[in-house]
């Protein structure tokens, strides 16, 4: 194998069978032999249904499955070599797989992905998770279609979710690069998104991949890469997406992937809109859906007495994170006990913030700081579920809606931060 | 030269399609016939052509090109007269040149004497020697074949006061074959020119002959025991000759055809013609591949015929609605290029006058299992032209040079049965026989030693074939096998350069010679056999264990 390739030989024959395509869809995979083949099936039947004449072809980037993940990918080519696997479909349909060698994590399946794709010149690319299992053929139509047609560079989705599902995406990722970039994208770490093949090679370009977060969450800095970068974006209804249950270990995990590479992202690319400006609504295709309202069984107790015994103990370490004030105003709220504990908007962006600034600032390792930060989303979390616990789907949209405005609010406080002046 | 006596000579054979009146004019009269066309014969000797099969050439209205036949046992006057046909026979004949011609059995052209008989009176012997009903309803459903013109199968005749059963155009009655006098009659017919010392025939149409209520009225049994009669009564009578069928069917259907080596010896495979094209434009074998395994296997001493283009439009009926979409949108963007199924263009127009997608068709028309078939003018590339009417915009005349009327005839332009081809890029001035004579380059000469090479191995219209599967789906590549003798066809079918791995493991140990200029490849080992191809670029090697 070549020094320093992304591409093994053998990937790199296979792309070279591949040849030329138009459209280049990603599945990242790691043990997903429950789930990918369902969903590699709905891809391949979304590209025959709305893209029989297009050069596709769907590459499978594993972190080194034990199971038959990969071989259950690559049983979903189309060729002569099989044949009767689709005798309608116009073309070959190559459905290749890889292992990366390097990191089990994500941004190096992404990498290889947008590898590959600038390879094979893919004019459009997507990402599919493999544990959007609900996913249907017409995903693929909403996802590509703008790229296709409308010449647009990044596609994100919006999923029907419940009222408190994706609450780390709607109390801090999207309030949060809403404010920071101006744009309202909804969903800033996708599971399935797509991007053009400009976008992609943009992307390739990145002195970025050597970075152990970009390893963690490189879909967070795709979204944000395209927004500082001047790309047009565009967002496309998709449906349910069902809901993945996280243990506590998770959610470091979550935070790494998605908070953490936007406070990295921060450090590379500070926004420059200006503080006070308004949000750009981003297009959003497809028909809208209302949040699910099925009832979630949460353990609001355990959440509120991790926030407080993380609270506790994590003290020293919050301490040069947060200003006093802020670290004062958090541990009278938790003083108040369960029945009484509010974690106010404001309190909760001036804490995102404050992290933020001690992100960039270094005060203590990066990582830390994104670990320090889970209990106090606890306590957001366990305030967002009381408070939403008898809203509609509407009350809690208008809840979102004035977090995302107190950050907006709140921005000349992270500047002033960020400036060192705090 | 004696005409070898091997019975199986259509599987070495490579046909060359012409119409008399389209290929030479030797009396000045604005049309083509046989003396013009024995005159062109040495052009054709040279090309390396063995056998031509002639459109029909008898007396007819010409309302469908001759295929309205208004007597079976003469030669339009146009083309000159029966004794001229026999020079030409004699002449083709002592070339080694075979000679097919076309029969049509399905119907004739209503100034037909018989048909003139038939609707006299409803008592007339010949009354039922077509298919005549009171309504207009029998054999409901049975699809409609020129949908562009016909409404209908039945034809109101006002003087009989009946309705007649046409599958083609309202002037061409269907024949009964029901009535053992029409067979008889036909069978007549056919050992008129078999006397006279045709080896074959084109039966066009064969899949209509017999009708059956609740039926699609094609490939019925029936049609089969009427000609499988007349194969039995060949053989008898006139052994060593040929039947070939026009049947544009799947290939499934086309399969009855060729019974147990007791009906006809040769079929059109129309259903892989259009994915040739297909294949060409998709960048893509797997149209190819799909529709050849699909193909049902035919007794030993049956063949294929394959083709590029014809005479016809190049028929889309063959094909699922998604192909047909895709085939109009690549090849007939301008609907003036679309007529009936299909689309009313030549070779090079239709594969944008790129010398090296017309280059790779050939070679795949001249490997591929079967015996090919070469219209007349495409060895030179001739275009089209569609502002013609029906088909006759790929019937223009032969451009022999770039003189007056392109070389074709002495007459006044105005007088030519067809205009000739004037445009800048394919008129007679810029495409033309003897232009392309002077240059090895030319397309003619390259062709001239493509059919070289493939007369020079039996494998080509004999050997079995076997498809290698490279993973690059945009490489074609097989194995022609007779006997001892073997050939690797590899066929890159993209616009830009590949890189292929075949497996030739079978073949360990064999040096791969490349068929055109001799050129010795390295030996075949236990590894992937690595090739490198050019844009459109085909590779013959012969095999050899040495």
């Amino acid at each position: 194998m070549a020094e320093e390739s992304i591409l093994t030989d053998d990937f790199l024959r296979e792309l070279m069978n591949v040849g030329e395509v138009d459209i280049l869809i990603g599945v990242p995979t790691l043990n997903d032999a429950a789930t990918v083949g369902q969903v590699v099936q709905s891809i391949r039947s979304g590209l025959l249904k709305y893209f029989p004449r297009q050069r596709s072809v769907i590459v499978n980037v594993d972190g080194g499955s034990r199971d038959s993940t990969q071989d259950i990918v690559r049983a979903a080519s189309i060729s002569d070599l099989a044949p009767g696997t689709n005798p309608s479909a116009l073309r070959t349909l190559h459905c290749i797989s890889t292992t990366h060698e390097r990191s089990t994590e994500n941004g190096t399946g992404l990498h290889t992905i947008v590898a590959a794709a600038d390879l094979v010149r893919a004019t459009i690319c997507g990402v599919i998770s493999p544990d959007s299992v609900s996913i249907e053929p017409e995903w693929i139509e909403r996802l590509l279609r703008p790229v296709s047609r409308d010449n647009v560079d990044m596609v994100t989705p919006i999923y029907r979710r419940n009222k408190f599902d994706g609450l780390l995406v709607r109390n801090l990722v999207y309030p949060m690069t809403r404010a920071l970039y101006c744009k309202q994208v909804r969903e800033p770490h996708p599971a399935d998104f797509a991007f053009s093949g400009r976008l992609a090679s943009f992307f390739l370009e990145q002195d970025i991949w050597s970075q152990a977060v970009i390893q963690n969450g490189a879909e967070t800095y795709f979204v944000i890469s395209a927004i500082t970068g001047g790309f047009r974006l565009t967002q496309s209804f998709l449906g349910s997406r069902p809901r993945v249950d996280h243990s506590s270990g998770d959610l470091v995990q979550a935070l790494r992937q998605s908070v953490g590479v936007l406070f990295w992202a921060l450090g590379k690319n500070f926004p420059t809109c200006p503080a006070n400006s308004a949000t750009e609504t981003i297009t959003a295709t497809g028909a809208d859906a209302e949040p699910s309202m099925e009832p979630v069984r949460v353990n609001r107790k355990r959440l509120y007495q991790m926030f407080v015994h993380g609270l506790e103990e994590l003290n020293p370490v919050l301490n040069s994170i947060l200003s006093a004030s802020t670290l004062a105003e958090l541990n009278q709220a938790a003083a108040t006990g369960e029945d009484r504990f509010q974690y106010s908007d404001d309190l909760w962006v001036r804490t995102v913030y404050e992290f933020a600034s001690a992100y960039h600032k270094e005060v203590i390792s990066p990582d830390h700081i994104i670990q320090a930060m889970a209990p106090l989303y606890r306590g957001k979390t366990y305030t967002f579920l009381v408070e939403n616990r008898d809203s509609s789907a509407g009350d809690v949209e208008n809840n979102v809606e004035n977090l995302c405005l107190t950050f907006e609010r709140l921005k000349p406080y992270l500047l002033e931060i960020w400036n060192g002046r705090k | 030269m004696a005409l070898p006596q091997d019975p199986l000579w259509y599987k070495d054979a490579i046909i060359y399609q012409v119409h008399v009146r389209t290929f030479y004019d030797s009396n000045g009269d604005g049309i083509g016939e046989f003396r013009g066309l024995a005159q062109k014969l040495d052009y054709l000797q040279e090309l390396g052509i063995t056998a031509i099969w002639l459109m029909p050439f008898f007396p007819s209205p010409l309302r469908d090109d001759g295929y309205d036949i208004a007597d079976y046992r003469s030669v339009h006057s146009s083309y000159g007269t029966l004794d001229d046909f026999k020079l030409f026979l004699d002449a083709a004949h002592q070339r080694g040149i075979r000679v097919i011609i076309e029969m049509v059995l399905n119907h004739t052209s209503d100034q037909h004497p018989w048909f003139q008989e038939s609707r006299s009176s409803r008592d007339n012997p010949r009354r039922d020697w077509y298919v005549w009903s009171e309504t207009d309803t029998k054999y409901h459903g049975v699809r409609i074949i020129f949908t562009d013109t016909e409404l209908s199968n039945w034809a109101w005749d006002p003087v009989s006061k009946e309705y007649y059963w046409h599958r083609f155009f309202s002037h061409q009655p269907d024949l009964n074959y029901d009535s053992p006098a029409v067979r008889e009659e036909m069978w007549d017919v056919m050992k008129f020119w078999l006397n006279m010392g045709v080896d074959g025939f084109r039966l066009d149409a064969v899949p209509y002959l017999v009708e059956r209520e609740g039926t699609s009225c094609e490939n019925l049994p029936e049609t089969h025991a009427v000609l499988k009669e007349l194969r039995a009564k060949l053989d008898r009578e006139f052994p060593g000759s040929m039947l070939l069928a026009e049947a544009n069917q799947w290939p499934a259907d086309l399969r009855p055809y060729f019974g147990n080596a007791d009906e006809f010896h040769m079929a059109f495979h129309f259903p892989l013609m259009p994915r040739m094209f297909m294949g060409l434009k998709l960048e893509d074998r797997k149209p190819i591949t799909e529709v050849l395994q699909q193909t049902p296997s035919i007794p030993d001493p049956c063949q294929w015929c394959l083709f590029l283009r014809n005479h016809d439009e190049l028929t889309l009926e063959m094909v699922t609605d998604m192909e047909r979409d895709y085939m109009y949108d690549e090849y007939a963007k301008d609907k003036s290029m679309r007529l009936n199924v299909g689309i009313r263009r030549r070779l090079a127009p239709l594969l944008d006058n790129d010398r090296r997608r017309i280059e790779l068709m050939n070679g795949l028309l001249l490997s591929l299992p079967g015996t090919p078939i070469i219209y007349y003018g495409d060895e030179i590339g001739m275009g089209d032209n569609v502002n013609l009417g029906d088909r006759n915009g790929v019937r223009t005349p032969m451009q022999w040079d770039g003189g007056w009327n392109g070389g074709f005839s002495s007459a006044d332009p105005e007088s030519l049965y067809s205009p000739i081809m004037l445009n800048p890029v394919y008129g007679y001035q810029a495409v033309n026989v003897h232009s392309q004579k002077r240059f090895d380059h030319s397309l003619l000469s390259w062709m001239k030693r493509i059919l070289r090479v493939r007369k020079s191995m039996p494998v080509f219209g004999r050997g079995s074939m076997e498809f290698l599967y490279p993973a690059n789906h945009r490489v074609l590549a097989y194995v022609r096998e007779l006997g001892k003798e073997r050939i690797l066809a590899v066929n890159n079918l993209s616009s830009s350069a590949q890189v292929v791995e075949l497996d030739l493991q079978r073949y360990k140990g064999d040096i791969l010679i490349e068929m055109f200029g001799k050129n010795i490849f390295p030996r075949v080992t236990d590894r992937p056999y690595l090739l490198t191809m050019g844009p459109y670029q085909f590779f013959w090697f012969r095999l050899r264990k040495i």
